[in-house]
């Protein structure tokens, strides 16, 4: 780890967390409800300000510089594109199931459904940023 | 070959400093200044002044443009 800078250690360590705690949610999707939607945010708002207290009081040199900024502009870039893209696919499916006259509006848990969608939608572009910077840190840029 | 090349690491062991020492006179990180020596990151012009003062030589004997190389 002391090959590492700063950034890079909190970035492995965000991508840790995102996975553990967006994982298990997602593949026990027939569980799931708004309460745990929140607790999610919760927990993971929590995991990241403990993660990032430990490596800052692990980590003697904290400077950013102007890579950091560079690779961390790289990776909202690439994050950006992956929302953009799953929110085109995702209206081009909304659309077609509704011309199919596949969704049913009237069923309370569609509401939950379009949440979750939503919520994976932002969780994939958020991994995909933490990859694409992690990346960018092992490559030239 | 990059379009920027550097002569930082052999300034730089030429002087018995080490990537430590030079990342914090210029203010950036040891992994900044290595990605700088293996042609990885081409530094803004500001950071190359302060890499070439560290090293007490004129930008131009730090850092060369070939307008072949690649971006």
């Amino acid at each position: 780890m002391s090959s590492l800078s700063y950034r890079e250690k909190f970035l492995y360590a965000s991508l840790a967390i995102e996975l553990a705690v967006y994982l298990p949610y997602f593949f026990l999707h027939g569980h799931n409800s708004v309460s745990k939607v929140a607790g999610m945010i919760a927990g993971i708002i929590l995991l990241q300000i403990i993660a990032q207290g430990t490596i800052a009081a692990l980590t003697r040199n904290r400077i950013t510089d102007e890579r950091d900024r560079l690779i961390e502009l790289h990776g909202y870039r690439i994050g950006y594109f992956t929302f953009a893209s799953l929110m085109a696919f995702g209206l081009a499916m909304l659309w077609f199931h509704a011309e199919a006259g596949h969704l049913n509006m009237q069923n309370h848990t569609m509401g939950l459904h379009f949440l979750n969608v939503f919520f994976g939608m932002l969780v994939i572009a958020d991994i995909t940023r933490t990859v694409a910077q992690l990346i960018a840190y092992r490559r030239a840029l | 070959m990059p379009a920027i090349r550097n002569q930082v690491r052999e300034l730089r062991a030429a002087r018995n400093m080490t990537q430590q020492e030079l990342a914090d006179q210029v203010g950036v990180t040891r992994q900044t200044v290595i990605a700088i020596e293996q042609d990885k990151y081409s530094p803004s012009l500001e950071t190359a002044f302060k890499v070439a003062l560290a090293l007490g030589v004129s930008l131009d004997k730090c850092f060369q443009y070939d307008p072949r190389g690649k971006r």
